[in-house]
C-alpha cells in the first residue's frame, strides 16, 4: 500500500463505467478514484482502461461483494480475483461495507444489515482478519445505511465498529451520508453517532445522494434512502463539514451511482468537498488557537 | 433469541420469496418495520432487473420491454446470482425467457437472446497479438496434428435455428422495416469482438465445427476429423491458413509436455 504521504489531499470521484472513456481521453484534475472491483474483474476491456488510468491517479478499490458478515462464508474465488486486481494495480485502499450480501450459493445484491451483538461481532471480526491477512493490507470498513435494525441487537452500531477496530486493527471509511441517513431513518443524532467513532481510526470519507421517499413505516414520516442518484445534499454537506472538524482532513470521495450525471458534475461536487473540507478545518484551527 | 445464521436465512427468503413472517418480529425500525424491509427487496428485485435489461437492450426491442420486464423480474427470485460480479449475471436468462409460456409465439427468441448474450460477451474482450505464420510455420508436421491452439479472447461460435443475425443487424442500425418475415435457418455463426466493437461472420458447418473444437482446444487432428465428418470435401490445411490469416490464434501448444509458444 501507498504510504501515508502520498495519500491525496483533495477529494476524489468514484470511477463509474460510463465515464471511463472520458477520463482516459481527457485526463481531469482530480485528487483520486475509487472502483467497485466488481465492475473489472468480469471485463476485460474496462480492465484494461483502467490499468491506463492507475499510471496517473490514485485508485482505491472499494468492494461491494465481499459480504464479511456472512455467516456462510466469503466468496474465496472472489476474494483470489480480488487479490489479483489489488496486486496490479496497488491501491491507497482496499475497503468495503459492514453488511452481509451472499447466503449460501446465492449473492443477494445488497448490502443487508447485521445485528450489533457478540455473535455477529465474533463474525466480523475473524473475516476481517482474514481477508487483512490474505490482501496482506488493512481493510477499510464503511459504517451501513440502515433502513430496519434488530431487536436482538445489544450494541450501537460505533460501539460495534469500535470493538471492531480494536479486534482486528482495521481502519474505519465513514460514509458522511449513511451516517445521517441512517440517524434520520432511525432516529438517532448523527452527530452524537459521529462523536462515537473512534477518531484514530478513521481513513477516508465518503460522500453520496439519497433519496427522500414516503416512509410507509411511519405514516406521514420521510425515510431517506442511500440511492447514490443525485448530488449530496445540505445536510449531509452540514455533518461533512461536522466530521472534518472532529477527524480532520482526510481524503473524501464522492459517490454517484445510479443516474450516473455528466463527468464535469461530479468534479464540481469533489471540488465543493474540498472547500468545505478547507473552510471547516481552518475554522476548527483557529478556533482551538 | 434466534443466532445469527438464522435470521440471514430468513432474510434471503424474505428477500426472494416476499415471506417476511418470521423475520419480521426480530426487527425495528418505525411502527412497521416490515415496509422498512420493502427497501430491500425492492433494491435486489429492481438492480438485477435493470441490469438484465441493459444486458438484453435488443431482446426488449424484439419482445417487448412489458415482457422482457415480467421476464427479468421472474429471473431475478428464481434465479439470484451466484457471484458478486453482476457483469456476469444473465448467461442463463435466454433459456429462461424461451420457457415463459408467452415466448411460444416467439420460437427464435431464445436464439436471439443468445446471440444477443454472446455479442456482449465478446465486446467487452481485449485482443491479444495473434501468432503468425512464421511463428506456426516452426511446428513440426509431426507434432502438427496434436497441437493445440489458442483463439483470441473475444470469439465465440454459437448455432442457431433462426436467421437472428440479420435481425439483430435491424436492430443495430436501427432499421426496422414493418414487416419482417423469417423463417427457421440453421446458421453458424462466428463473433469476434474486442474494445467495444464486434462483427459476426456465418461459417459453412465443417468450417464452423473445426474452428469451434479448436476454441474447445481440441487438437488439429481432432478439429479436423469433426470437420470432415460433417463435409468430406473440407480442407484442414486451407482452413488452418485462414485462422492463421484473421489473425485469431493468440498461443501454440505443442505436444503432449504442453510447451506453450
Amino acid at each position: 500500500m501507498k504510504s501515508i504521504e502520498h495519500l491525496p489531499k483533495v477529494a476524489g470521484i468514484g470511477l463509474r463505467l460510463p465515464h471511463m472513456r472520458e477520463m482516459v481521453a481527457t485526463r481531469p484534475q482530480t485528487g483520486w478514484l475509487e472502483i467497485h472491483p466488481e465492475n473489472f474483474l468480469a471485463n476485460p476491456h474496462a480492465a484494461e482502461l483502467l490499468l491506463v488510468l492507475s499510471q496517473h491517479y490514485s485508485i482505491s478499490v472499494h468492494t461491494v461483494g465481499i459480504s464479511i458478515g456472512s455467516t456462510t462464508g466469503m466468496d474465496r474465488l472472489h476474494l483470489k480475483r480480488i487479490r489479483t486486481l489489488v496486486d496490479t494495480i496497488n491501491p491507497i485502499f482496499v475497503s468495503g461495507h459492514l453488511a452481509w450480501s451472499t447466503y449460501g450459493s446465492d449473492y443477494l445484491n445488497d448490502l443487508l444489515p447485521l445485528p450489533y451483538d457478540a455473535e455477529a461481532l465474533r463474525l466480523v471480526a475473524a473475516h476481517v482478519r482474514e481477508l487483512q491477512d490474505f490482501l496482506g493490507r488493512p481493510y477499510l470498513v464503511e459504517n451501513p445505511s440502515s433502513y430496519v435494525g434488530f431487536r436482538t441487537s445489544t450494541m450501537r452500531e460505533t460501539e460495534f465498529l469500535s470493538e471492531l477496530v480494536s479486534r482486528t486493527g482495521c481502519k474505519l471509511l465513514c460514509d458522511v451520508s449513511n451516517a445521517y441517513v441512517s440517524a434520520h431513518n432511525m432516529g438517532y443524532d448523527a452527530h452524537q453517532y459521529i462523536d462515537g467513532l473512534p477518531a484514530d481510526a478513521i481513513a477516508e470519507f465518503h460522500l453520496g445522494g439519497y433519496t427522500p421517499e414516503e416512509d410507509e413505516a411511519n405514516p406521514s414520516g420521510e425515510l431517506l434512502v442511500d440511492t447514490h442518484a443525485a448530488a449530496i445534499a445540505e445536510p449531509a454537506w452540514d455533518l461533512y463539514a461536522y466530521a472534518i472538524r472532529r477527524f480532520g482532513p482526510k481524503p473524501t470521495l464522492i459517490e454517484w451511482d445510479n443516474n450516473v450525471p455528466p463527468l464535469a458534475k461530479l468534479l464540481d461536487e469533489a471540488a465543493r468537498a474540498g472547500k468545505i473540507a478547507s473552510t471547516a478545518w481552518e475554522a476548527h484551527c483557529a478556533a482551538a488557537r | 433469541m434466534p443466532q445469527l445464521d438464522e435470521i440471514q436465512s430468513l432474510f434471503h427468503r424474505a428477500v426472494l420469496t416476499a415471506d417476511t413472517s418470521r423475520l419480521v418480529s426480530l426487527l425495528c425500525g418505525g411502527r412497521f418495520p416490515e415496509k422498512r424491509f420493502a427497501v430491500h427487496k425492492r433494491h435486489y428485485e429492481t438492480s438485477l432487473v435493470t441490469t438484465i435489461l441493459a444486458k438484453f437492450p435488443a431482446t426488449a426491442w424484439l419482445a417487448g420491454t412489458r415482457f422482457l420486464t415480467e421476464a427479468a423480474t421472474r429471473f431475478v427470485h428464481e434465479c439470484p446470482p451466484a457471484t458478486p460480479c453482476i457483469a456476469e449475471y444473465g448467461r442463463g436468462f435466454p433459456k429462461f425467457l424461451s420457457a415463459c409460456p408467452a415466448a411460444e409465439r416467439m420460437p427464435y427468441l431464445h436464439d436471439f437472446a443468445e446471440l444477443e448474450w454472446c455479442v456482449g460477451q465478446v465486446a467487452i474482450a481485449v485482443d491479444e497479438p495473434p501468432v503468425s505464420a512464421t511463428q506456426m510455420s516452426t511446428i513440426s508436421p509431426d507434432t502438427l496434428p496434436d497441437t493445440l491452439l489458442t483463439l483470441q479472447p473475444g470469439v465465440c461460435y454459437l448455432q442457431v435455428s433462426w436467421p437472428v443475425d440479420e435481425l439483430i443487424k435491424l436492430y443495430l442500425k436501427d432499421s426496422a422495416p414493418d414487416h419482417f418475415a423469417m423463417d427457421p435457418l440453421d446458421i453458424s455463426l462466428e463473433l469476434q469482438g474486442a474494445r467495444g466493437e464486434f462483427h459476426m461472420n456465418r461459417l459453412a458447418v465443417a468450417e464452423f465445427m473445426f474452428r469451434k473444437s479448436i476454441s474447445q482446444r481440441r487438437s488439429i487432428e481432432d478439429a479436423a476429423e469433426r470437420a470432415l465428418e460433417l463435409e468430406a470435401a473440407f480442407d484442414p490445411g486451407q482452413a488452418l491458413a485462414a485462422l492463421i490469416a484473421a489473425g485469431l490464434i493468440t498461443a501454440v501448444t505443442q505436444g503432449a509436455e504442453g510447451s506453450k509458444t
